[in-house]
């Protein structure tokens, strides 16, 4: 048989023979799990339970570190166990076995220090006077200088192990239907007698452990599957370890879903976490740009590029592009459309993944290649950008690369939808190029339709144009000149440009 | 300069990812959030209507405080980044379009963009968010 005695390779019997501590036959067995604190207490001792040959009570159940203990008597039970070890399988990652170490230990404290019978019968007598029948509650406030006992000379420290399975003894055995259990300013330090009581008392639903000693939420753990809808916790060195009173709360529902009342408080009902949330969105803001340095370089950019764009010839755009640029256009795709919109102008070149299907007229419709990108650009009719409703934002950016797009709208100049108003998203993702200019790698422009009421006041600003009439194809260059100008000599754009001229 | 795949591969990778990664994004974000950080690269970034978030704990809990949503998505288009940009990290850009409801508010046009990158396994590629940003679109027609 393989012995997996822990830290021991000794045979149990000897082992038996040399543990002689507390003299008492039956000797008992430690059995320890480790990592027990990860798997759900009554499934754990449930596999553990099935997969052994023998029945076997387990006492003193507690936590140790992160590991799960508990004892229990006869060498028999012990070998038993031992040969558990490694056949459960983690309910979650089927190839982890969980191992279970058994080796002689004395007896567990519950046991070394179990109440004679006269003083069990003293405590019953305790609690029953402290019971109220009406509320199915037990108050246990203060428990340790309870006159009773204390004129007994019985000594109910609830913060011991032995104490308090005594006292959940004497509740199974007497109040079977417990609802309410307050063990107020009882100087507990932590709760590991305590997890018995869903075995003990399972229809408790009020706990009050407010003023007592706990420093940590994860004692409260302890408990897990005790079906709590009111609890108390006030005066515990754990609540002042929260940076909020929401993060207090929800420590603690995590481990009580149906909690109803803490610390006398009324919760909102506890359905899901999206109910929780507040049905308030963040407040929009306006352009990010992350950084000023930034905001200029792309401003001047739309600035420029816009210009071109709007005063006539698209021709003067190519300087913009890297030479193996990509560009889609796509207008959106309502299944409910009977009529042609009056998007039309844009259709044809119109990528919608959504709509869209076939591969090669996808890779077809993505312009690819500045020349290409800029005979599509020429395309569509005369256009006028309104500056004042771009909303620019920078979201990605990197030494080799600025990503940003730009959201507004522009007014069709001519054509059959001369006048139309049109709302548009444009990503841009350029990379450095010279002096403080960028270069468009990638170009993705989506095109709306306006809804007509919110037309009145738009398109009030259009861009800057500079006034040269004039626009040859290396405009793009002496808009760079342009620009090397107005930042040596501390100019804004405009000015320079009439510089720039007048010294001609 | 030359990209060293044919670039008919290239859109056709993009496009494939686009599409599987779209569907997904929206499906977790209505039905499943709480795990939708799973989507996005440990630095990722999203700028919502302006607002920066930064970072996976930063971005669970912004999703944990958003109120449950329904998108429908009418538009898609992506793009394989250049290279010159990406420094060899394949990327691909998506743009998404569409209208969205949030619990308790009125229904919304929005877009959103997003770079993907890649991440290779040797048995398949995984697709993450690095940058991501969503705004809501208002002059849309109804």
């Amino acid at each position: 048989m393989h012995m997996t005695v822990w830290g021991n390779r000794k045979p149990l019997e000897r082992e038996m023979q040399e543990n002689t501590q507390d003299g008492t036959p039956g000797s008992w067995f430690r059995v320890t799990i480790p990592y027990g604190v990860k798997y759900d207490r009554t499934w754990l001792m449930n596999s553990i339970q099935r997969h052994c040959s023998v029945p076997f009570t387990p006492v003193d159940f507690h936590f140790v570190k992160n590991g799960a203990r508990f004892f229990v008597q006869e060498a028999s039970t012990a070998s038993a166990l031992m040969d558990v070890s490694y056949k459960i399988c983690d309910e979650e990652s089927r190839k982890v076995c969980i191992p279970v170490f058994v080796s002689p230990s004395a007896a567990p404290y519950s046991v070394r220090y179990k109440l004679k019978p006269e003083e069990m019968e003293q405590l019953k007598l305790t609690l029953i006077k402290r019971f109220n029948i009406y509320k199915q509650a037990l108050d246990l406030q203060r428990l340790f200088v309870d006159p009773d006992l204390v004129g007994h000379n019985i000594d109910i420290i609830l913060n011991q192990r032995s104490c308090m399975s005594a006292t959940l003894q004497t509740i199974e055995k007497n109040f079977p239907e417990l609802l309410s259990l307050n063990l107020s300013s009882n100087k507990l330090y932590q709760l590991d007698g305590l997890s018995d009581i869903i075995q003990m008392a399972p229809t408790v639903k009020i706990l009050n452990l407010s003023k007592n000693k706990l420093t940590s939420v994860w004692e409260l753990s302890k408990m897990q599957g005790l079906k709590l809808e009111e609890l108390w916790l006030q005066g515990n060195p754990l609540c002042g370890t929260f940076p909020d009173q929401s993060t207090y709360v929800r420590a603690i529902r995590d481990r009580f879903p149906k909690l109803l009342r803490l610390d006398g408080q009324e919760l909102p009902s506890p359905v899901t976490v999206d109910v929780d949330t507040p049905c308030v969105l963040n407040p929009c803001k306006g352009s990010y740009f992350g950084c000023d340095e930034l905001k200029s370089l792309v401003l001047q950019f739309l600035q420029q590029y816009y210009s071109i764009h709007d005063c006539g010839d698209r021709q003067g755009l190519v300087g913009a592009y890297h030479e193996q640029a990509c560009f889609s256009l796509t207008i959106p795709f309502h299944p409910e459309d009977p009529a042609p919109s009056s998007l039309c102008e844009y259709f044809k070149d119109s990528r919608n993944m959504k709509k869209l299907k076939d591969p090669h007229l996808r890779v077809q419709l993505l312009k690819h290649t500045k020349r290409d990108i800029v005979h599509t650009l020429c395309v569509p009719p005369k256009t006028q950008h309104d500056f004042g409703s771009f909303v620019v934002d920078m979201w990605s950016q990197t030494e080799r690369m600025l990503c940003f797009s730009v959201n507004g709208v522009f007014k069709e100049l001519e054509g059959s939808s001369q006048g139309c108003v049109r709302a548009f998203t444009r990503t841009f993702i350029a990379t450095p190029a010279g002096y403080s200019s960028l270069f468009i790698v990638n170009d993705e422009l989506f095109v709306w339709d306006v809804n007509p009421k919110k037309t009145q006041s738009a398109v009030s600003i259009p861009v800057p144009t500079p006034s040269t009439s004039s626009m040859p194809s290396f405009y793009w260059e002496q808009q760079q000149m342009v620009q090397a100008f107005s930042t040596q000599s501390g100019m804004n754009l405009q000015w320079s440009q009439k510089c720039l001229q007048d010294n001609k | 300069m030359a990209m060293p795949m044919d670039f008919k591969t290239y859109v056709d990778q993009a496009c494939k990812a686009a599409e599987e990664f779209v569907n997904i994004y929206y499906e977790t974000m209505d039905k499943r959030r709480r795990v939708l950080t799973r989507l996005y690269l440990d630095k990722a970034t999203l700028i919502w209507n302006g607002n920066v978030v930064t970072g996976l704990e930063a971005l669970a809990n912004f999703f944990d405080t958003l109120p449950s949503s329904e998108f429908q998505v009418n538009m898609l288009d992506c793009q394989p980044v250049h290279e010159q940009a990406t420094q060899a990290q394949t990327t691909v850009l998506v743009v998404t379009s569409g209208t969205v409801k949030f619990d308790g508010n009125r229904q919304r046009y929005f877009n959103q963009s997003f770079l993907l990158t890649a991440q290779s396994t040797p048995n398949n590629t995984v697709w993450k968010i690095a940058s991501d940003c969503f705004r809501f679109q208002d002059w849309a027609s109804s």
